[in-house]
């Protein structure tokens, strides 16, 4: 390929509009370190940045002060439970998915009562900050009592994903509820290089697959995701994780790692 | 215009996102989200869809801050991408709804007027500093621009729109992005 070809290539590639094989072989130049596939790439990527900064328009700070409250929310729900549960984690993993749904919702409940507790106790230290705090212990809450409700419903499906030849060794459980949205458990999966992310898709008859969202997992493949109740869509008959770039594509383009039918 | 030589060191502050730094967090949405927002805001035209999207982008950001390589382009570009690619899929599921459940998708909705709604001053300055580069382009380069990024469309979906030949589509991609970024650098910043 000469350089016109490949600052095509990259043209297309920083609006976001290279496919398939293309934009697989356009990647595989910038790993390399391909010296015009890194330039044009740099320059055309100026070009598209420079487009979006023409429309900059600086967002409400409720967004801001949603996001601090998510984090601070997770950090609470992520450091606590650890420390209890893991003296007493088995010494082998197991294969089954099912121990990593109970100690989640385990988890959760302990994270829960956290919350809790750094809730109360800031009551008498910040008043200022109570109903910041108490807006966060409601939205994890809330999202816990989905998932609560997804388990307990007779109307909730489980479907089982299988690992394919690129992660034989992958399994999956997807929990779905077609107005509750569903719980995403999966064990096995490698750890996928960098910047690439895991992506679920879900596929309702002889429809285009509709990204159910994007997941990482941790070192030992595990992972969960919870799904939205997809628009439009009553039921889901093929859910499928595929490999993408970082933050996801509108339609899968990479290697298929799990896929099970409902 | 951020990125550039002095800009702040973003690539920096992603690194120290990756290993749970929320202050970091807090300087990297200051310095840009300003710049997703204006992006997905273009693309989606609703301000409550929008805020959505943008409070998606950066918490990806926050959970995969360790998947941003280098290799593969600046940090900025890095989340226009992530924006971009969010609002496309909340365009296209707003779009899907309208056409399962309202019968004539209202156009007003997902493509919006040209102008912002709520603020007519605010448009009449976007519109003339958006023309005023764009303009600089010949209209078939700016339509494939366009689709591409406004749009999401791949290359091979715009050149099944346009009737042109994808290696055309090719073309009018690079040669307008090539021009933009020589209006752009010749103007000096475009920020206001």
């Amino acid at each position: 390929m000469n350089r016109e070809q490949i600052s095509d290539l990259a043209a297309a590639y920083a609006l976001g509009s290279l496919e398939g094989a293309e934009r697989e072989r356009f990647e595989a130049l910038l790993r390399e370190g391909d010296p015009d596939a890194v330039t044009t790439l740099r320059e055309h990527q100026e070009a598209v940045v420079a487009l979006a900064e023409l429309h900059r328009e600086e967002p409400p700070p409720a967004v801001r002060s949603a996001l601090m409250d998510r984090i601070a929310a997770e950090g609470t729900a992520r450091t606590a439970p650890r420390a209890v549960a893991r003296p007493s984690a088995p010494p082998r993993p197991r294969r089954s998915v099912w121990p990593a749904v109970w100690a989640g919702a385990m988890a959760a409940g302990i994270a829960a009562i956290v919350v809790g507790l750094v809730v109360s106790s800031g009551y008498e230290r910040r008043l200022a900050q109570l109903s910041q705090d108490a807006a966060a212990l409601r939205q994890e809450l809330d999202r816990q009592q989905a998932v609560v409700a997804i388990l307990r419903d007779p109307a909730t499906q489980m479907v089982a994903l299988a690992g394919q030849p690129a992660s034989p060794e992958a399994r999956g459980r997807m929990l779905w509820h077609a107005t509750a949205g569903g719980l995403f458990v999966t064990a096995g999966l490698p750890a996928p290089p960098a910047g690439k992310t895991y992506q679920l898709w879900a596929i309702a008859g002889q429809n285009p697959p509709v990204s159910a969202g994007t997941f990482m997992v941790d070192a030992k493949g595990t992972g969960s995701l919870r799904v939205p109740p997809l628009s439009g869509i009553a039921r889901v008959d093929v859910f499928a994780v595929t490999l993408e770039p970082a933050g996801g594509l509108p339609a899968p383009s990479g290697a298929m790692y799990l896929v099970g039918k409902s | 215009m951020l990125g550039s030589g002095d800009a702040l060191p973003a690539a920096d502050l992603i690194a120290r996102i990756a290993r749970g730094d929320e202050a970091a967090f807090g300087q990297l949405y200051d310095a840009y989200a300003g710049l997703a927002f204006g992006l997905i805001r273009r693309i989606l035209r609703e301000k409550e869809a929008a805020e959505e999207v943008l409070q998606e982008v950066f918490w990806q950001v926050w959970r995969e801050a360790a998947s941003f390589d280098p290799g593969r382009g600046t940090p900025e570009a890095w989340l226009v991408m992530r924006a971009k690619t969010r609002a496309i899929d909340k365009l296209r599921s707003i779009r899907r709804r309208e056409q399962t459940f309202v019968a004539p998708v209202d156009e007003g909705v997902t493509r919006g007027s040209d102008a912002r709604m709520d603020d007519p001053a605010l448009a009449a300055e976007d519109r003339t500093l958006v023309e005023g580069v764009l303009a600089h382009l010949p209209a078939a380069q700016r339509r494939v621009i366009e689709l591409s990024f406004f749009e999401g469309l791949t290359q091979s979906e715009i050149a099944q729109q346009l009737g042109e030949p994808i290696g055309t589509v090719k073309t009018r991609a690079r040669l307008g992005l090539e021009r933009l970024r020589g209006i752009v650098k010749a103007k000096g910043s475009p920020a206001p």
